[in-house]
């Protein structure tokens, strides 16, 4: 009976003490977390992703073999031009047919998308120990990055990944003949000194990208607004535009046409690049994507002369174009395929393969590509991108709910309008106050909470 | 009961005489017909009819009565853009009725054979091309520095950047793209013209436009209203070309009809106008071919 009891009490012991050891074994597991065993479950799976036609899309697609030899998940893509992205997402989540699995965020659909339950918060996966990467590291993503892309209410929806500011490019050739040895520093100065002297002989000194859509109302109308002090919307949600401020931005804009080219409301992205590519403008303030197109001695002939710098200040200080997409999991699409989903977003942003998806053309959100001094020494831009993103950001350059496409829309007709002179710049924003008023009724009555 | 017993009886008597396998053969294409023409037409009724925000889905349903038909007509954008695509349609059409008889008349009378193949087979490659690609080649054609349209007329035309030239620019180039199948229509409706009666007519006057007036012209008249109508509805709901060449800029000043609905419908989200609006184009363009038909089209007899 005694002997019984020592082996009884022997056996508890053992019990606990492996119980014990299974708790201290427990964590070093975790830490042994590998993509392959992650992704065990939904081997075979096949994921469709919404891409982009531009550099950090073809980047990711280059890449997507890699994922797919260490998952076993096939990861398909749909190429779509980009103002046809809205609108085709849009029915995707409505209709419920579920195509793509992971979904593309612009910075101003992150709201619309949030807010209807379109895609899934990304606390189900990062908290989940099967599927979270012990270095995901979400305070590795630059701040402004995350929070206007990628994040909405307080909640983490979709993570950077094709990230952008505005830059200035400039040719530095042309900059050095007319006697200017480095960029303007400010609008102003762009404006007195740089425009005169350099809009000569069929050349101009600089091009605004002003075309109707969202190039108009984000490249061209809202740049010029919130280095001069103003903004599009006060804190209840009426119109800023009316603002001395605003109407000051706005008026700048007017007077620096003298130094665009005449046509220049019919300007989208690829006709400003080109312009400096070719040597018909000296500087244009753009994306920092189109840097691959620039540098490139098959699209661009300045190559030898490109230089590029942060966006010029204002009164109110230096307030740079903020752009960009994240990419999130789509919640009308099986739990399986979510899981996948998050598993490819996780990889494809993720600090380990930052530096080859940058080498490969796209743009990283990952600080630490950015403090890598051989990718500083590879890629000029980098340090002004690290710099606008680091000290200027501004997360709200756009509202980010979902009423901005409507409003986008009456800004892009009556901010054309306005460069035309077929409506004075007060009128123009006396009409979008109008307008904008009756679109955002819902949160100046107090029926929607004021987010954006 | 009586009466109930030989009111059946014609009927049966009638079901009797249906052919039903001509039914059956006929069955598919007036269900398939019904589906894809018919569902979604009163899908978009019932749509204009109710409140139906894609983005705030929340609410999506309620009935509207003609609340949406009514923010139509009391909106002056969609009234500046149905205007804008109305003053295109009268341009662009008779532009191309012309032009395209005069292809047909110079294909018709020339003696060249391999020429006239070569130049009926390329005039096929406008009409093939896919819109979008259209407006994005204009884009390039028309661009004010590099373009080659500005290349040939050896000055720099602000084609895209002027409201006006924009307009002008979308107008050429849907007379470019479409005049050929114009001209193929006409080309067909010459062919139907009996040559023993244009030599006849030949005889009686030197003049080719009497010739032309008289004996050719009736003939052309049903292909004219058949391209009217097709181009008419084509013409209301162009979209492509003027997307990608102008985005219906700079201002509003190439905003189309039909570019104004997909606004309404996929930036605004607003389906349920965006729907009442289509309906009403639906309706013009009833309307219009209707009118086609009983102003233009003339059998031959009775013209």
């Amino acid at each position: 009976m005694y002997l019984r009891k020592n082996r009884l009490l022997a056996l508890v012991v053992v019990t606990i003490g492996l119980l014990a050891l299974g708790t201290v074994i427990g964590p070093a597991g975790a830490q042994e977390w590998s993509l392959a065993e992650a992704a065990a479950p939904y081997r075979g799976l096949e994921i469709k992703a919404f891409f982009l036609e531009r550099p950090g899309y073809v980047a990711a697609e280059q890449m997507i073999d890699q994922f797919e030899a260490e998952t076993g998940i096939t990861v398909t893509w749909d190429t779509t031009p980009y103002e046809n992205s809205l609108e085709k997402q849009t029915l995707d989540f409505t209709g419920g047919t579920a195509q793509f699995d992971v979904t593309l965020v612009d910075v101003v659909w992150i709201g619309n998308f949030a807010a209807n339950g379109w895609i899934v918060p990304l606390e189900t996966f990062y908290n989940d120990p099967a599927l979270a990467d012990p270095n995901l590291n979400l305070g590795g993503f630059f701040p402004i990055l995350l929070e206007s892309f990628g994040t909405w209410d307080g909640v983490v929806y979709g993570l950077p990944f094709d990230n952008y500011s505005g830059l200035l490019y400039y040719n530095r050739c042309m900059l050095e003949e007319a006697g200017f040895d480095a960029p303007p520093d400010t609008w102003q100065d762009l404006y007195e000194t740089y425009g005169p002297a350099l809009t000569q002989d069929g050349k101009y000194a600089f091009a605004l990208q002003s075309k109707r859509g969202e190039t108009q109302s984000a490249d061209s109308f809202m740049r010029v607004i919130w280095p001069f002090g103003g903004s599009l919307l006060n804190d209840d949600f009426t119109s800023n535009l009316s603002s001395a401020e605003s109407l000051a931005g706005l008026q700048f804009r007017q007077d620096l046409m003298a130094y665009m080219p005449p046509d220049i409301v019919s300007f989208d992205h690829d006709e400003t690049v080109q312009a400096l590519a070719q040597g018909q403008v000296a500087m244009i303030t753009e994306w920092s994507a189109f840097y691959a197109t620039l540098s490139n001695p098959e699209t661009s002939t300045i190559t030898d002369c490109l230089g590029i710098t942060v966006e010029p200040a204002g009164p109110a200080g230096r307030k740079p174009a903020l752009g960009g997409f994240s990419l999130a999991v789509n919640a009308t699409t099986s739990p399986e395929k979510q899981a996948a989903a998050w598993l490819f977003i996780q990889w494809i942003t993720s600090e380990a393969v930052a530096e080859e998806y940058a080498q490969r053309g796209g743009v990283s959100g990952r600080t630490s590509v950015y403090s890598d001094p051989e990718m500083l020494a590879q890629f000029p831009h980098y340090a002004a991108l690290a710099e606008s993103w680091e000290q200027y950001g501004n997360a709200v350059f756009r509202p980010r709910f979902p009423e901005w496409p409507a409003i986008s829309d009456v800004i892009a007709q009556y901010g054309t309008e306005m460069m035309l002179g077929s409506i004075s710049v007060e009128d123009a924003v006396a009409q979008i106050n109008e307008r904008m008023a009756e679109i955002l009724t819902d949160y100046t009555n107090g029926t929607l909470p004021m987010l954006q | 009961m009586a009466s109930n017993t030989s009111s059946s009886q014609p009927r049966s008597g009638r079901l009797r005489h249906v052919n039903w396998s001509a039914v059956a053969m006929i069955a598919p294409s007036v269900i398939t017909l019904l589906l894809v023409g018919l569902y979604p037409l009163l899908f978009a009724v019932s749509l204009s009819l109710q409140r139906f925000m894609l983005n705030r889905p929340q609410g999506n349903g309620t009935f509207r009565g003609l609340t949406n038909f009514l923010s139509v007509v009391n909106d002056d954008l969609f009234w500046g853009s149905l205007g804008r695509t109305l003053t295109m349609m009268v341009i662009v059409l008779i532009v191309q009725v012309v032009l395209g008889i005069g292809i047909a008349q110079l294909i018709n009378t020339s003696r060249w054979h391999f020429l006239n193949w070569l130049v009926k087979t390329l005039l096929v490659v406008p009409i093939a091309m896919t819109p979008a690609v259209v407006g994005l080649l204009g884009v390039l054609l028309f661009n004010r520095e590099f373009g080659f349209i500005n290349y040939l007329l050896g000055q720099q035309v602000n084609w895209l950047g002027d409201p006006t030239m924009a307009m002008a620019a979308v107008i050429i180039t849907d007379i470019w793209q479409w005049t050929p199948f114009a001209a193929l229509v006409m080309l067909s409706s010459l062919t139907t013209v009996p040559p023993e009666v244009v030599e006849a007519a030949q005889l009686d006057t030197k003049r080719a436009w009497l010739v032309f007036r008289h004996v050719q012209l009736p003939y052309l008249w049903p292909g004219i209203t058949a391209f009217l109508i097709i181009r008419t509805a084509d013409v209301l709901k162009l979209f492509d070309m003027p997307f990608t060449l102008t985005r219906g800029g700079p201002g509003v000043s190439t905003e189309l009809i039909s570019l104004y609905v997909q606004r309404m419908g996929f930036r605004i989200f607003d389906m349920g106008v965006a729907s009442a609006q289509a309906i009403l184009l639906l309706v013009l363009c009833i309307i219009l071919a209707r009118s086609y038909i009983r102003f233009f089209y003339r059998a031959p007899e009775e013209a």
